[in-house]
């Protein structure tokens, strides 16, 4: 080896976490200035990831801007960290950071997840990474970005309550599934994620940091520990959670979780707890096993650990 | 530590197992070969890519299975993290070393009109000869070795043009244009240092898009994505015929500064190609001609003719909504598009159940006690935003 050869540092394919400074440091500023503004989608430039666009690459910049050697990982994709795409960003993680991983909420301390928020409650020092595949809660009413933009600037949200006016009349009731638009800090309409309604008011004073990302589309937006952020709904029709109130889980017996329910070739369903990694601690606990679990968000009786945050549901008048 | 979450993780590596298992083994000479005989497709590759490297794209052609959108998103995730070394120096069409170069807006043009390699004019036929046990196919006859014919071009040994060369500068034609005052003269460029032009892979994209936006996307767009919209502009949807008034296919220098000395030094040719459309029905306020405009690395008429057209249509001013800027360049990205259509195949379970717990509250709300009406659900379906 030359002189020469000894003094260059090894030649290294790819940066610390795949994305090079500059792009860490176009992230991270835009980070800041998503926290700065909750709610407010920060456009950035969105690099091209060695992992299919529509595929989480909005979290995975995220998440890749934020990983250290110290960190520990969990992603999960509907609930489950087992899940194929979960699994392939995982890999990726840890493969080019030299992050630990865990299928552990309580253990994590960066989380990504598509389409769900974990039961047990995260606490302060987490970040949750969200990925989102349509930023803009406008799309519907407004497909010209440019005037939805102009929209948010103005707080002209009238159409959105129009469409719910209009859900009412026709149908009797709200009938926004997953993504529920939602006000955050009194300013910001948001689309979160596309979570499902279950999980919309786990965001409202959260401990913890939750970051929702669009590569695609290339827009970040944040949710900032203890924030307000109400789902839009009317004085006399309150908001409402999926209803699973009869569902109970076919491996532990637990309700009041967000269930998955599972045709059955007889023809009726069995339900399965969403969230893998609670569902396998909850299991372990139940065959004498030692297993943390922390407080969740829902406790056994359905009741939100926000008191008064979820109004008793109004039964559509005939 | 690594937490390897149960099935997933061993299901994903031996699904990439069988894909492989699947298809012939990549070798170097396979890499060449495709770069050899295939430079049409390693071209679109590398145009959609935006990262002139033949053999980095023969690479990810032959890797990805010969899936294009699979090839592109390799190159592209490759470019990703490269460092920008150097800006090059703007190149001018003028200067470009052009092989062919047509215009259908008039029957001669200053420099001539130059039909360069193309199939243009060639009988689809296939060549089953070669199937049949010939051991290669000739090349197409060489119609001046029989007749002679000075139209042409003949030499002395009958067989090279070399006798009646081209010329080496090609004049745009919308200078002549220009000259005549059918076109606006072109404002005076102010001299810009590369890092300042607004770079759409590294800037984020809002509406309306600087123009150089707009041209890169275009650059980078989809063929068959540009196409469909493009084609859409001039069958029906749009409001201008495009008339080709200028189509080069060249080799351009890569000039760039030396960083020690300040020499402006060649770093080697790409294959460019670059499309002007022009029209005479543009907007009322402007009497003159009006261009569209786009260019990209490697050679793809088809792609460009239709990109021009679409930066015609994008300046309208209302254009129609699958015409306007947004549209095109969103729409046409193909790395996006694709990813996001495949991204279907995902699991959605979740977001399925939430619709699904609306559903049979509706249900419940008008037909409690009775089965549901398909028909009155469909409506209901439709009208859930």
């Amino acid at each position: 080896m030359s002189e020469l050869q000894k003094l260059a540092s090894p030649r290294e394919d790819y940066a610390y976490a795949f994305l090079d400074s500059y792009a860490k440091r176009e992230l991270r500023r835009r980070m800041l200035k998503a926290i700065a503004i909750p709610g407010y989608q920060v456009p950035y430039a969105s690099r091209e990831l060695p992992i299919a666009r529509g595929w989480g690459t909005g979290g995975l910049q995220v998440t890749l801007a934020l990983v250290g050697p110290e960190s520990v990982v969990k992603v999960i994709d509907q609930g489950a960290d087992d899940s194929v795409n979960a699994a392939n960003l995982r890999r990726f993680i840890a493969r080019m950071s030299g992050a630990q991983t865990t299928t552990d909420t309580l253990k994590a301390t960066l989380l990504q997840s598509r389409h769900r928020i974990p039961e047990e409650v995260m606490g302060e020092g987490q970040a949750l990474v969200l990925q989102v595949p349509d930023p803009e809660p406008l799309r519907a009413v407004q497909s010209d970005s440019s005037k939805s933009h102009q929209m948010h600037a103005d707080a002209d949200y009238g159409q959105m309550w129009l469409v719910l006016y209009e859900q009412l009349v026709r149908y009797r009731q709200v009938l926004h599934g997953a993504s529920y638009p939602s006000l955050v800090n009194g300013r910001y309409v948001i689309s979160p994620s596309p979570i499902p309604r279950w999980d919309t008011p786990k965001l409202h004073q959260a401990a913890h940091l939750t970051l929702l990302s669009a590569g695609r589309e290339k827009r970040l937006y944040a949710v900032p520990p203890y924030t307000d952020v109400y789902p839009l709904e009317f004085e006399d029709v309150p908001f409402q959670v999926e209803d699973q109130r009869e569902w109970a889980d076919q491996h532990t017996g637990a309700r009041h979780k967000f269930m998955n329910e599972m045709p059955q070739p007889e023809g009726g369903a069995a339900y399965e707890i969403s969230d893998t990694g609670f569902l396998e601690k909850l299991a372990a606990q139940q065959r004498g096993q030692a297993s943390t679990i922390g407080s969740t968000y829902y406790d056994d009786q359905g009741n939100f650990y926000h008191n008064g945050y979820l109004k008793p549901p109004v039964q559509p008048e005939d | 530590m690594y937490v390897a979450a149960k099935g997933g993780e061993n299901a994903i590596q031996q699904s990439e197992r069988l894909f492989h298992a699947l298809k012939g083994e990549i070798t170097r000479e396979l890499i060449h070969e495709i770069m050899n005989t295939l430079p049409y497709l390693v071209d679109r590759v590398m145009g959609e890519g935006s990262l002139y490297a033949p053999e980095l794209a023969a690479m990810a052609i032959a890797q990805a299975g010969g899936d294009l959108y699979e090839a592109v998103l390799l190159l592209r995730a490759y470019r990703s993290t490269q460092p920008r070394l150097a800006y090059a120096e703007p190149v001018r069409p003028e200067t470009m070393i052009t092989v062919r170069r047509i215009s259908a807006a008039f029957k001669d043009i200053p420099g001539g009109q130059v039909l360069g390699p193309s199939l243009d004019y060639s009988h689809r036929i296939l060549n089953l000869d070669l199937l049949d046990g010939m051991d290669s196919l000739d090349p197409p006859a060489d119609p001046s070795a029989h007749n002679g014919s000075a139209e042409m071009g003949t030499s002395a040994n009958g067989s090279s043009p070399s006798a009646n060369a081209a010329a080496r500068v090609y004049p745009l034609v919308a200078d002549w244009q220009r000259g005549q005052g059918l076109l606006k003269p072109t404002a005076e460029a102010q001299p810009r240092h590369g890092a300042d032009i607004p770079d759409v892979t590294r800037d984020p994209v809002l509406f309306p898009a600087p123009r150089e936006h707009r041209l890169q996307a275009l650059a980078r767009a989809d063929t068959g994505g540009v196409l469909a919209l493009g084609y859409a502009s001039m069958r029906g949807y749009g409001l201008i015929h495009p008339t080709v008034n200028e189509l080069r296919l060249a080799h351009a220098e890569v000039n760039v500064q030396h960083p020690m000395t300040g020499e402006i030094f060649s770093a080697g040719r790409v294959r460019v190609s670059q499309a002007e459309v022009a029209t005479t029905g543009g907007s009322k306020d402007q009497p003159g001609l009006t261009l569209g405009f786009a260019a990209t690395l490697g050679w793809n008429e088809v792609k460009l003719i239709a990109g021009a057209t679409l930066d015609m249509e994008m300046s309208q001013p209302n254009p129609h909504p699958a015409h306007t800027e947004e549209f095109v360049m969103y729409h046409t990205e193909p790395v996006e598009a694709s990813g996001f259509c495949i991204h279907f195949k995902l699991p959605h379970y979740v977001t399925f159940a939430s619709s699904l717990d609306n559903l049979r509250r509706v249900i419940s709300t008008f037909y409690a006690g009775e089965a549901a009406q398909p028909s009155s659900l469909d409506a209901m379906r439709q009208a859930s935003p």
